[in-house]
């Protein structure tokens, strides 16, 4: 609803040019206008254009220090029939299907802890929260450090404490576990996301609801497939679809953790982009591995800020 | 199973599940903060793996006298207030006029917002990092300064555009009645109201910044204008010594946005929910 329709009487009295422009642009539009300049000029100088101009070069041969030169599609052809990008295609899915879905477990647990009636309830919710807070880099540092081969702790307790192992394993240095360890420092990073969010939820479904299903004979299984999933459904479509975007374009912790090793065994996109960027300094290639998805990303982004607006109202 | 049987298992079982989940989520940072006050003769010895024994400072002491960290620290801090300062002001008057405010491009413009919001940095750092240098901004602290607004503050928008709608619109009217302008009445009543989600807004902006990557990695090459997770990450050499002061400089690092959460928890858990969900 662009313009209101509450002054409009007042407006369409015979009158000056004033009445005219407000009228047309709406009543508060000079306030209005001065309050959103400033971040018009930030979206436009800073995303679209740039957006705009990243298409652009995806067209075009471009090198660090050289004029681009306009190709067409050939970015995009070439990438679609080459072994790397596909497989970072591939693995960008693992990673953030993976994460996503363990994220949506783990969240549901933390929710269901929280709404239960344990102790410190609120002094809980803050320690649960605090992977979502910490900065990122030093989260996965200090995974890269955990899951260290010769020094790290869990090997140390997986061998020598609780002699689950006879030996150590190279977490991050074995393709076979390279990619559920970067895809468990996600996890363990977003779920809180899940879990506060979910919690909030629940908190807005009636208590009168639950209560009818228990004047009903519902168990408490059934109370919560009946009753709470349902009254979630919004919010959980809303952060698996933000979690989603989040994870595929998840940047730090794949590069501090392996930089997509080993032998590409946990090559994402985002890490891919960047390392065409700046290691080989082809740029224009390097946007089209990030553009290559955008038509998904793109649906998804519209479905959820849908959603986001829906939920608002 | 009656009844009283049923709830007292609930109850164990959320214990038994929050005791894990809290397990795994303090295990890295007690990990880390133990690893930063051990001597590097006993990280090479595995003896009393667990606790420090005994108590070194010598990873702090190298830290601040023989790496960049300090001047790090100072850049993080300018950036973080900077953007922070920058994303509050601009995204404070654009959400009160894209909430309350009537205007040709409204519903247009609260769209776009969400949607710059939802788009990530990694499509974008390549054609921002080429906008930046033709700003003559690249390799410099104010292109960060610049750049990091362009995810803060449609997420300061966005939150505070709820925290708007929320406050009743009859308060300003009837402010306005008794001869408030329509700024007055932004500026007297809804912007006190909404202290708290401004408060939430800013905290979310700084650590948003405080603990952006990508942009820092790409847009700084000067060691000495490094900001600390890009320069943290410089530090990993794979041998022994180097975990020790790494972690003391990861424990540094976490502290400001840690205690900023402990101390305001309320507001922030209030506008994370509020911010990107709302039941």
């Amino acid at each position: 609803m662009a313009i209101s329709t509450a002054r409009l009487p007042a407006a369409l009295e015979p009158g000056t040019q004033r009445d005219a422009l407000r009228r047309w642009l709406g009543p508060d539009y000079r306030m209005g206008f001065l309050f959103v300049a400033p971040i018009v000029v930030l979206t436009l100088a800073l995303v679209a254009y740039p957006f705009c101009y990243a298409i652009y070069l995806s067209l075009t041969r471009k090198y660090v220090g050289m004029p681009p030169v306009y190709v067409g599609l050939e970015n995009y052809v070439k990438l679609t029939y080459d072994g790397f990008f596909q497989r970072a295609v591939f693995n960008s899915f693992i990673f953030t299907f993976g994460s996503v879905g363990f994220k949506l477990v783990l969240g549901m647990v933390m929710a269901l802890v929280l709404t239960s009636k344990i102790r410190f309830r609120s002094f809980w919710t803050g320690v649960l929260l605090i992977p979502w807070v910490a900065p990122t880099v030093v989260s996965a540092l200090n995974f890269l450090w955990i899951f260290d081969f010769s020094l790290g702790v869990l090997n140390y307790l997986l061998v020598r404490v609780t002699g689950i192992l006879s030996q150590g394993v190279g977490w991050l240095s074995e393709p076979n576990t390279a990619m559920a360890s970067v895809i468990s420092v996600n996890i363990w990073r977003g779920f809180p996301f899940f879990g506060i969010s979910f919690l909030a939820g629940m908190k807005a479904i009636p208590g009168e609801l639950y209560e009818a299903a228990s004047v009903d004979g519902a168990t408490v299984l059934q109370r919560f497939v009946h009753v709470t999933l349902p009254g979630l459904k919004n919010i959980m479509i809303i952060v698996v679809l933000l979690s989603t975007i989040w994870t595929f374009n998840d940047f730090g912790i794949v590069y501090i953790l392996t930089k997509g090793g080993p032998g590409g065994a946990t090559q994402v996109l985002p890490v891919l982009t960047y390392e065409i960027a700046f290691g080989a300094q082809r740029l224009g290639e390097a946007i089209a591995v990030a553009l290559y998805m955008l038509p998904a990303i793109a649906i998804v982004i519209v479905v959820l800020s849908k959603y986001m607006r829906r939920g608002r109202r | 199973m009656d009844k009283r049987g049923v709830a007292r298992l609930q109850l164990g079982l959320s214990y038994a599940f929050l005791v894990i989940l809290a397990v795994l989520v303090l295990f890295p940072f007690y990990w880390m903060t133990v690893t930063s006050f051990k001597s590097e003769t006993q990280m090479r010895s595995l003896v009393s793996m667990f606790w420090p024994s005994p108590f070194a400072s010598e990873n702090y002491e190298h830290l601040v006298r023989k790496t960049d960290f300090v001047g790090w620290y100072g850049n993080s801090v300018f950036v973080s207030v900077s953007s922070t300062l920058l994303a509050i002001s601009i995204g404070t008057v654009g959400a009160y006029a894209l909430a309350r405010l009537k205007f040709l491009g409204r519903g247009f413009l609260a769209s776009a917002t969400l949607i710059t919001y939802l788009v990530p940095p990694s499509i974008l750092f390549i054609p921002l990092y080429a906008q930046i240098r033709n700003l003559g901004l690249a390799d410099s602290l104010t292109g960060l300064i610049v750049a990091y607004p362009s995810f803060t503050v449609p997420f300061v928008t966005w939150l505070l555009m709820g925290y708007f709608e929320s406050i009743p619109e009859e308060l300003e009217e009837a402010a306005m009645i008794d001869g408030a302008t329509r700024f007055g009445a932004f500026w007297r009543v809804v912007l006190p109201l909404s202290a708290p989600g401004v408060l939430a807004a800013a905290l979310y902006a700084f650590t948003q910044a405080w603990n952006e990557f990508l942009y820092a990695l790409v847009f700084i090459t000067n060691v000495k204008l490094r900001t600390l997770p890009v320069g943290l990450s410089t530090f990993i050499t794979g041998d022994v010594y180097g975990w020790g002061y790494l972690m003391a400089g990861a424990v540094l690092t976490t502290l400001p946005v840690i205690a900023a959460y402990i101390y305001l928890q309320k507001y922030m858990v209030e506008g994370l929910t509020a911010g990107s969900v709302k039941g």
